[in-house]
């Protein structure tokens, strides 16, 4: 099919122009790079309303009541785990290029690289919430705390163990900042050399890589997020914390791509037609959250077993319920109805706000995962109501762990040339079309 | 069929009514420029044969999308909701029965198969619709009473317009075909009536 493919638009190109992309033409410098110090007033804007966001949430800790210290801390937790998900997610699409050799992708992966490559600064993120969890005496991971007789948590010490855990964490970190540091070294040695050989290489890491990845995902949610109501478990939590990361991750690689363009940049390189798949993409991970969020559901509702369904009905009283419910309409239903339309799969601006609605269901799905626990005295028995008193300072601190990302993201875009210039796929993604 | 009701029936010399024009194209270039000229001299009722998928040739042929998309979603939510009552109906109506002490009337127990039925109804209206508006099964075609033709599953490509199509002229349709860089330009007759056989012995 390739070699037919190739024989025509390489005859018919020449006197057709909707056909055969002016190649030299698209990756012009100035279409594929942005102006040195762009960006800069934005990302500085952001980074500053960031940690403002922060700090008001360490100073409305101490408003909010005695658990005000837990609060603000497991809402920070949400916002970088949130935060975490997204990077991850677009590793996932790296490795996942390079494993299946996609052709159309090859405009976008460039900004799929520079997201993953945050995976350290995340990381510290991650390492920062774990020392202020550690100086607060566990408020957050409560069952370092040792609950004694606890039959569960004994049953669970095997693994559930402070030194493990810690070690665990730093592992995770340094595989992820490995994998996707080597990804992008590889596309970026490319752009220098045109060894289509790199691609190869990077064919290979990922073929491995694609295993650690998914293991190592599957335990880091385990870890830092289902231990937070450590009775709790289940085997579908490492797919649906990656469901949420492929959901929200290509939500942020849309918003990249289309600031870029709206900044006249990558102009016929990034199309509607890119638009069109990374649509698809988002849409096709909407489904695949609700299957998998609601197949973790639906066995836990239907066997009953205490230590299982202690965790839902946490979630599912007190006022959280509105939010199961806000999530079932407004992280499934609305956008799978919506987005069978194929403008708002397309068009650039209503995939804008598809987008922005995707990360903003993605921070209240770990929101509702996280946050019940805080004033819980037993976890997954809790009691809670909602509370919807100290809301502001969970806005404050999700808000600017999100904005302190969002800066990063910018300056990581701006730091670099836009395009994989010398991908071997290129030809193909600048031609890219959606037949039908 | 079109043909039966609208324009002037062209017979052949021997006077069997003519299904349309064909002509013959080397390579996948110049059949996609033959199909941009035929789609912008407002030919409509044509086609474009080839041993390969071309990419494109849609575009180039003017072909408007699909409407079956919109049939599946309609079809396959109405099989969904029919799923989801009919469950409801079953467990929560007509012979409530409590397991497990759950409600009868739980939502969470009628998903998976309300999704079988949303999938079930999509999956057959796609298959069934993509037959009938593709006219198939089709058992024979004029075509391929063409020697020549077989050679569409080897090495040619051809484009026949139809004598249905409004635009259709003998004369013009085959000029436009010759212009259009075609080769072997050859009218195709219709298929004969099927011959109702006597029964033997009356």
């Amino acid at each position: 099919m390739t070699s037919v493919h190739t024989h025509l638009h390489g005859s018919v190109g020449g006197d057709h122009d909707h056909h055969g992309p002016d190649r030299a033409f698209l990756l012009r410098s100035e279409n594929i790079t942005l102006a040195p110090g762009a960006g800069k007033g934005i990302s500085t804007a952001l980074l500053g309303a960031g940690v403002i966001g922060i700090v008001l949430a360490g100073i409305g800790s101490t408003m909010i009541g005695p658990l005000g210290k837990a609060h603000a801390l497991a809402s920070i937790h949400v916002g970088v785990m949130a935060c975490l998900a997204m990077v991850l997610g677009n590793l996932w699409y790296v490795l996942l290029q390079s494993l299946v050799r996609a052709g159309w992708s090859a405009t976008i992966r460039r900004q799929q690289e520079n997201v993953a490559t945050l995976v350290p600064l995340v990381g510290l993120g991650v390492i920062g919430v774990l020392i202020a969890d550690l100086l607060l005496g566990h408020p957050l991971f409560t069952w370092m705390n040792k609950y004694q007789g606890d039959y569960i948590l004994e049953g669970k010490a095997a693994w559930l163990n402070a030194p493990f855990f810690y070690l665990r964490v730093i592992v995770y970190i340094l595989i992820w900042t490995m994998l996707a540091r080597r990804m992008a070294r590889l596309s970026l040695e490319q752009d220098r050399t045109g060894d289509k050989w790199l691609s190869a290489a990077a064919g290979k890491t990922s073929a491995w890589g694609m295993l650690v990845f998914a293991l190592s995902v599957a335990f880091a949610a385990f870890d830092l997020l289902m231990s937070t109501d450590f009775r709790f478990f289940s085997t579908m939590w490492g797919v649906y914390y990656f469901a949420g990361s492929a959901y929200s991750g290509i939500a942020v690689c849309i918003l990249v791509t289309a600031m870029l363009r709206r900044a006249g940049k990558l102009e016929g390189v990034v199309t509607d037609e890119h638009n069109h798949d990374m649509g698809k993409f988002l849409f096709a991970f909407t489904v695949f959250w609700a299957y998998i969020g609601f197949s973790q559901y639906f066995l836990i509702w239907y066997s009953n077993i205490p230590e299982e369904t202690a965790y839902m009905l946490a979630r599912k009283q007190g006022g959280w319920q509105v939010i199961f419910y806000v999530m079932a309409f407004g992280h499934f239903l609305a956008p799978f109805i919506l987005m069978l339309f194929r403008p708002l799969k397309k068009r650039p601006v209503p995939l804008i706000i598809m987008s922005l609605w995707a990360i903003l269901m993605h921070l209240v799905d770990i929101f509702w995962i996280v946050r019940p626990m805080v004033y819980s005295g037993q976890p997954g028995h809790t009691t809670d109501t909602i509370g919807l008193g100290g809301l502001w300072v969970d806005v404050v601190a999700i808000g600017g762990v999100v904005a302190v990302f969002a800066a990063l993201v910018i300056r990581k875009v701006a730091s670099g040339p836009l395009v994989a210039v010398n991908d071997p796929y290129m030809n193909q993604s600048l031609e890219h079309k959606n037949y039908v | 069929m079109a043909r039966h009701s609208t324009g002037p029936i062209y017979t052949t010399e021997s006077g069997v009514p003519v299904h349309g024009i064909v002509a013959e194209y080397a390579t996948a270039a110049d059949v996609y420029r033959a199909a941009e000229m035929i789609r912008d001299a407002g030919y409509t009722r044509w086609d474009v044969y080839s041993p390969f998928p071309i990419h494109g040739i849609d575009e180039a042929m003017g072909i408007r999308r699909t409407r079956l998309p919109i049939l599946i979603a309609c079809i396959g939510l109405t099989g969904a909701a029919l799923g989801y009552l009919m469950q409801y109906w079953m467990s929560a109506v007509d012979y409530q029965l409590v397991v497990q002490g759950k409600n009868p009337a739980s939502w969470e127990a009628y998903i998976p198969i309300t999704f079988e039925m949303g999938i079930l109804s999509a999956a057959f209206t796609a298959i069934l619709g993509m037959l009938a508006f593709n006219k198939l099964p089709m058992w024979n075609h004029p075509l391929m009473r063409k020697d020549r033709f077989l050679r569409v599953s080897d090495d040619r490509l051809m484009i026949c317009i139809e004598a249905c199509d409004e635009k259709f002229d003998q004369e013009k349709t085959r000029h436009l075909l010759e212009a259009a860089g075609g080769t072997n330009v050859d009218l195709v007759e219709e298929e004969p009536e099927p011959v109702k056989e006597e029964p033997a012995g009356h």
